[in-house]
């Protein structure tokens, strides 16, 4: 959409996310930092661990049916 | 959806689902305990999962309801954001008026959990109204008023005056958002 005006532009934002919590937001700013940080975080071994047990017993499932048993 | 891919979809979600677990939580170990709960059921209802929808909104969803299944199973009342007391505590912004991140987790501590839970999925994880109405299980006005609630909250605790959303830099930041996000 071409030559929309700033007071159009104002009316659209509202019911978007970025109306209350955009980039000019202090909130809407430290919000994405407190989250960016939790999200860059290393995901703990006993999340993947649990992982990696959830598809080794399905493989097992497989082969069972597999086999007939 | 075959099953390689729905793990690979599932892995990439991992951090921001823990993410707003801890979020919830706010208890690291909690949290992970949740996102092990989640995978666990998740991989469970693997085949119930429709193809082709949001397998994020999806985990969240049942994340979100862990959650609350766990709290009510603790005998913990769910907080009601309307009787909630306004807390009052002495959090200042710094000179330069910017919040640090530090005080700003407590604040967000400091949120009922609806309003905290809905904050966070329109402000950060980016969901739209209408998914976080769906993870939450009720109306897009409901999300709508209880991140506008959370939003001054915020303001309120950190003492930050409204956001200059109608100040002169207002135009471009969103131009400049837009093209960002």
């Amino acid at each position: 959409m071409t030559g929309m005006r700033p007071a159009e532009r104002r009316s659209t934002k509202k019911g978007g996310a970025a109306d209350e919590l955009g980039p000019n937001s202090e909130i809407g700013r430290k919000l994405k930092q407190y989250y960016d940080e939790l999200v860059s975080d290393e995901v703990p071994d006993r999340i993947m661990d649990l992982l990696k047990q959830l598809e080794a017993s399905e493989a097992l499932k497989t082969d069972r049916t597999r086999d007939g048993k | 959806m075959s099953s390689s891919s729905f793990r690979e979809e599932l892995v990439a979600t991992i951090p921001s689902l823990r993410a707003f677990a801890i979020s919830l939580a706010q208890n690291n170990d909690r949290a992970d305990d949740l996102v092990q709960e989640t995978l666990v059921k998740a991989w469970d209802k693997q085949s119930s999962f429709q193809m082709g929808t949001n397998l994020k909104a999806w985990l969240f969803t049942i994340l979100r309801n862990e959650f609350y299944s766990q709290m009510r199973k603790r005998g913990r009342e769910v907080q009601d954001s309307d009787g909630l007391l306004t807390a009052s505590v002495a959090i200042h912004p710094d000179q330069q008026g910017s919040v640090d991140l530090k005080d700003f987790r407590k604040a967000l501590e400091l949120l009922p959990e609806d309003q905290r839970e809905a904050i966070v999925l329109i402000g950060a994880s980016g969901f739209s109204y209408e998914e976080a109405a769906e993870i939450c299980g009720c109306a897009i006005g409901t999300i709508k008023s209880r991140v506008s609630r959370a939003r001054t909250r915020l303001q309120e605790i950190l003492g930050i005056e409204g956001d200059g959303d109608y100040g002169p830099d207002a135009i471009s930041a969103q131009v400049l958002g837009s093209t960002a996000a």
